[in-house]
């Protein structure tokens, strides 16, 4: 193997394949960087068994200023090593040259490392994908889906499933996520639907990384299924996730179809107005805020109660609501979750009682967009 | 090929029997010594040789056998110890099975050689069970057991023996739980012409335990006596720094019985509550009188389990005296004392411990064969409880119980033995502060001498004692679950938990069973942290199957240690005057000043006196006695 290429288009790949590298791993060839050359491209992979990354640099493209003289594989290790070596390097470009024993030779201008290289062999397959369950989304949208649900995850590892997010396509796209206190859900019509139904599980924490790298990326994300990884293509990358294996409990008749009591809210007033009232309710025993809604009144009251420190009431500024009394309780911190995706929007929080999850919807496309909190029972 | 049916011989059904009695060596003694014991000898010597095949021979002063009735010794399910059906319910005597002579006859050489002291003595052999001929032996009073050969013609068993170390060791563990139990009993053990063990049969607990242990650990033991309408108890327990890596050290006798229950064990650990470090266990001996018909000992052959009517109630009594006892005690561990040291008194210690040790009596083997008329009848009674004396009219007063009584008492030293040990309450010590130490030890000055306070324990203790408070309070609030959680067990503890239910409720938990042996949880308390709900959950149905009762304070209490461990000063951190003394003064109003929640001390002292030692003021204890000599 030995290619010359630009330097800051090689550290801009080495960045997007290190998310998926840990130092911590239970096979420590995965604590390495991958390097496939072959006639046109550099191939860069990076894994830690959960999630994996791919992603090519090709001589088509001038800006890599990528020259291949030999082809081959290796696996350097750690990668985080390589990584700062590249990054402190002194020239514009860099050569790579491997000779026998993967002993590997970097230079750039004066500078000259060499370091141990490892067999690619020993390196763990990335996972065979078939194309069939494929459907292509914008990246905006897709980042959106995931920043609506993936807050509603569990943290729990003992119900794994919980961890993840449940994808089912069929027309649209349902996400759903629940750490069985709320649950979120998100849908999306598709646009060229599937010709079979598929439904999988992602893991919580993998829809996290895929989110952070979506930042730029404005084009089409092609989203492709195996038995148990899922395979998101965007630009020159590849991101591997492993699918949650078990069966996600049923979630649709979790939601209620009617309510009794309804109230509109700016979303940014009502959070601020949640996040003061949370200031003492963490501090008091059970970490709870009550809400006393009366239509007849135009009166809504949120307040906070910690025998230990004080109290706080606030009333609240509805933009519309109708329906029942009610005094209802309920954990702060998942209402402001809740609030958080929705930004400045106006949203419509609906009750059936006091003893009832309620919803959170935005008031414009209502069905997109779901949220649900079960509240407190207090005594 | 179908074999009948037919009725075991008696010698196989000896032997079969004898696997449940005798398991090792360690059983014969046991067996021997407790008949013994229950012969009302006053002195018992066993002897162990290491030959080609160990013989254990076991002597004692008791009342011996008449002649004609040494055969019937023998016999399965023969005893003088109980006769009819009710006596199973007041057993006084630690035997009562008619099974260990027999047992142990029928898989070794017996030799007996007895006397009553009136009828001439016999000599009679047993070997596998078929009884040998009896000889006229010497009329000395008691009883001489001789075993050899033992698991001859069972030799499945003998491949299971350990070494003759390992045995003896058995072997000695078995005569330091008699001795425990029975102090006025002079009990000797020697391997070997060595002398390993020699309790004084004076009735005094204290030597019999420095005799075992050693007359180091004394000074650590504090003395307890409690009596209720229902239990007597009386013994010694170590103070909470004397500590040991396993619970065998805490040895419990019921009426004169050596037990094992893990419910009392439990309830002695209890007692220390956080004044044992994590993972040590207390040294204790404990003598429990009880109404033996509130105890069956009748669960297994080697009787060392028993049951209890009143195990709870017994349980809560071992854990209030307890407790209250080192309430009263300055817990403060002296500075030079304090110092790791490990001592652990293996068999072997206790034989080089025993060697240095002059030979108080002589062996029973060696004195005069007739009864000497002049030595006085001592009663070996037990305890007076367990053998109620009753006194009806003036006639009883004279009946040998009642004399036996009077004259044993008549030699007991007037006073109870620990009368000079300092019993006032003793309380913190009022400290003024003096400085700061590396930023991690505060210097105090008391009136009894110096005090050293690590800083860091002493706010945790402090922080402890508010927080164990304020996490047993908690709101009755409920969250509700979108998806329940559901809770798999076993049908036995699925069982318990059925019967646990309203116990569970009580604290906010409500199970729904949910098929066979599965419980569905639909919401549970606010106080349970978000994302450790259901190991939060299964942790308290944990508690209740092993409790069977939970208070959330308990459960909660670790979580107070770690926070009261997490909000206090850590070493290495300045104090200033001002509040190093509020540290002080707070500490000095802590309901348990002495140990951090972990068992660690918050203080410790030199006394004026071990400063004077320390500069030479005075001379060492050690140099003047040396200068006597």
């Amino acid at each position: 193997m030995n290619f010359s290429i630009n330097r800051v288009a090689f550290i801009k790949a080495l960045n997007v394949v290190q998310r998926a590298i840990s130092a911590k791993t239970t096979i420590p060839i995965l604590t390495g960087l991958k390097i496939d050359v072959t006639d046109h491209e550099i191939m860069l992979t990076g894994s830690n068994a959960d999630i994996s990354i791919q992603t090519t640099i090709s001589t088509a493209n001038p800006d890599n200023e990528l020259q291949i003289q030999a082809t081959g594989s290796l696996v350097l290790s750690p990668a985080r090593f390589f990584a700062e070596i590249v990054k402190k390097l002194p020239d514009r470009e860099l050569q790579v040259d491997v000779a026998d024993q993967y002993q590997t030779t970097i230079k750039s201008g004066n500078s000259e490392f060499n370091i141990n290289g490892l067999d690619a062999n020993g390196y763990p397959h990335l996972p065979e994908i078939d194309h069939e369950h494929q459907i292509e989304l914008p990246a905006k949208l897709l980042r959106e889906v995931i920043s609506q649900t993936v807050i509603a995850v569990s943290k729990q590892e003992s119900r794994p499933i919980l961890t993840g997010v449940h994808f089912t396509l069929e027309k649209h796209l349902l996400a759903v996520a629940t750490d069985s206190h709320r649950l979120s859900q998100r849908e999306v019509e598709l646009e060229s639907p599937l010709t079979s139904p598929a439904d999988f599980v992602i893991p919580g924490d993998s829809l996290k990384e895929l989110s952070r790298m979506l930042d730029d990326e404005e084009d089409l994300i092609k989203l492709s299924l195996s038995e148990n990884q899922v395979l998101f293509t965007f630009g020159e990358t590849q991101f591997y996730s492993r699918l949650l294996e078990g069966n996600y409990p049923d979630t649709s008749r979790l939601i209620p179809n009617s309510s009794d009591t309804k109230v509109q809210f700016a979303a940014g007033e009502l959070l601020a107005a949640v996040e003061r009232a949370s200031l003492l309710s963490h501090e008091s025993r059970n970490n709870v805020i009550k809400l006393t809604i009366k239509p007849a009144d135009k009166q809504v009251m949120i307040t906070g109660n910690s025998p230990d420190v004080g109290k706080v009431e606030e009333n609240l500024e509805p933009q519309a609501l109708s329906g029942n009394d009610l005094e209802i309780s309920f954990n702060p911190d998942y209402l402001r979750e809740a609030l958080r995706v929705f930004g400045s929007v106006p949203v419509e929080v609906a009750f059936t009682s006091a003893l009832r999850p309620f919803t959170i919807k935005p008031l414009e496309r209502p069905d997109e967009f779901i949220q649900l909190i079960t509240p407190v029972r207090t005594f | 090929m179908v074999t009948a049916i037919h009725e075991l011989s008696t010698r196989l059904a000896d032997q079969i029997s004898a696997g449940e009695v005798i398991e090792r060596p360690a059983s014969v003694v046991k067996e021997l010594v407790e008949n013994s014991i229950d012969a009302q000898s006053t002195k018992i010597d066993v002897v162990i040789e290491d030959t080609n095949h160990q013989v254990i021979k076991v002597i004692d002063n008791g009342t011996g056998i008449v002649p004609e009735q040494v055969e019937l010794a023998f016999r399965r399910y023969a005893t003088s110890k109980i006769s009819q059906s009710e006596d199973l319910t007041r057993i006084h005597s630690l035997g009562f099975r008619g099974e260990a002579l027999p047992s142990i006859a029928s898989i070794a050489k017996v030799t007996m050689q007895t006397s009553d002291g009136i009828h001439p003595g016999v000599q009679l052999q047993v070997m596998g069970g078929q009884l040998g001929t009896k000889q006229p032996a010497a009329s000395r009073r008691g009883t001489t057991v001789v075993v050899s050969d033992l698991f001859y013609n069972t030799p499945h068993r003998r491949r299971y023996l350990k070494s003759a170390n390992t045995e003896l060791a058995k072997i000695t563990e078995t005569i330091n739980q008699l001795a425990l139990g029975h102090p006025q009993i002079a009990i000797s053990l020697r391997h070997n012409q060595k002398e390993v063990l020699q309790t004084a049969g004076r009735g005094n607990l204290q030597q019999v335990i420095g005799g075992i242990y050693n007359n180091q650990i004394l000074k650590q033991l504090l003395a307890v006596d409690r009596s209720t309408d229902d239990f007597i108890v009386h013994g010694y327990i170590g103070k909470p720094e004397l500590t040991r890596a396993s619970r065998n050290y805490i040895s419990l006798i019921i009426n004169g019985r050596y037990v094992r229950n893990a419910d009392l064990s439990k309830a002695v650990i209890a007692g220390y509550g956080s004044k044992l470090m994590v993972g040590r266990f207390p040294m204790v001996i404990l003598e429990l009188t009880i109404d033996p018909s509130r105890l069956d000992v009748n669960v297994q052959p080697t009787k060392q389990a028993v049951r209890l009517l009143d195990h709870q109630e017994l349980g809560l009594f071992l854990t209030e005296t307890i407790s209250q006892r080192l309430q009263k005690q300055n817990l403060i561990p002296q500075a030079l004392d304090n110092k790791v040291v490990r001592t652990t008194v293996s068999a072997h210690n206790q034989m080089e411990v025993a060697l240095n040790l002059t030979e108080a009596t002589p062996p029973i083997a060696q004195l005069p064969a007739t009864p000497q008329p002049d030595q006085p009848v001592k009663s070996t009674q037990r305890s007076v409880v367990g053998a109620p004396i009753l006194v009806k009219t003036s006639d009883d007063l004279q009946q040998p119980a009642v004399r036996a009584f009077q004259q044993r008492y008549a030699q007991e030293p007037a006073g109870a033995p620990f009368e000079n040990q300092p019993t006032a309450l003793k309380t913190f010590p009022s400290l003024r502060y003096l400085a700061q130490v590396h930023g991690t030890y505060l210097v105090a000055e008391g009136d009894e001498g110096l005090y050293l306070i690590d800083q860091h324990a002493a706010q945790e203790r402090i922080n402890y004692e508010r927080l164990r408070v304020a996490v047993g309070k908690v709101e009755n609030s409920e969250q509700p679950l979108l998806v329940p959680l559901i809770f798999d067990y076993s049908a036995a503890e699925a069982l318990t938990i059925q019967q646990n239910l309203a116990t569970l409720a009580s604290i906010g938990l409500q199970l729904e069973p949910f098929g066979s042996n599965s419980f569905v949880v639909h919401q549970h308390p606010t106080w349970i942290k978000a994302g450790q709900e259901e190991s939060t959950i299964r942790e308290l149905i944990d508690w209740v199957l092993v409790h069977r009762q939970v208070s959330i304070a308990d459960f909660r209490e670790q979580t107070a240690i770690m926070a009261s461990c997490k909000q206090a000063i850590k070493a290495n951190h300045h104090l200033d005057q001002k509040q190093a003394v509020a540290l002080l003064q707070r500490l000095a109003q802590c309901e348990n000043p002495y140990n951090c929640p972990h068992g660690r001390p918050v203080l410790v002292h030199f006394s004026n006196t071990d400063l004077e030692t320390m500069f030479k003021r005075i001379q060492d204890t050690h140099d003047s006695k040396e200068s006597e000599f």
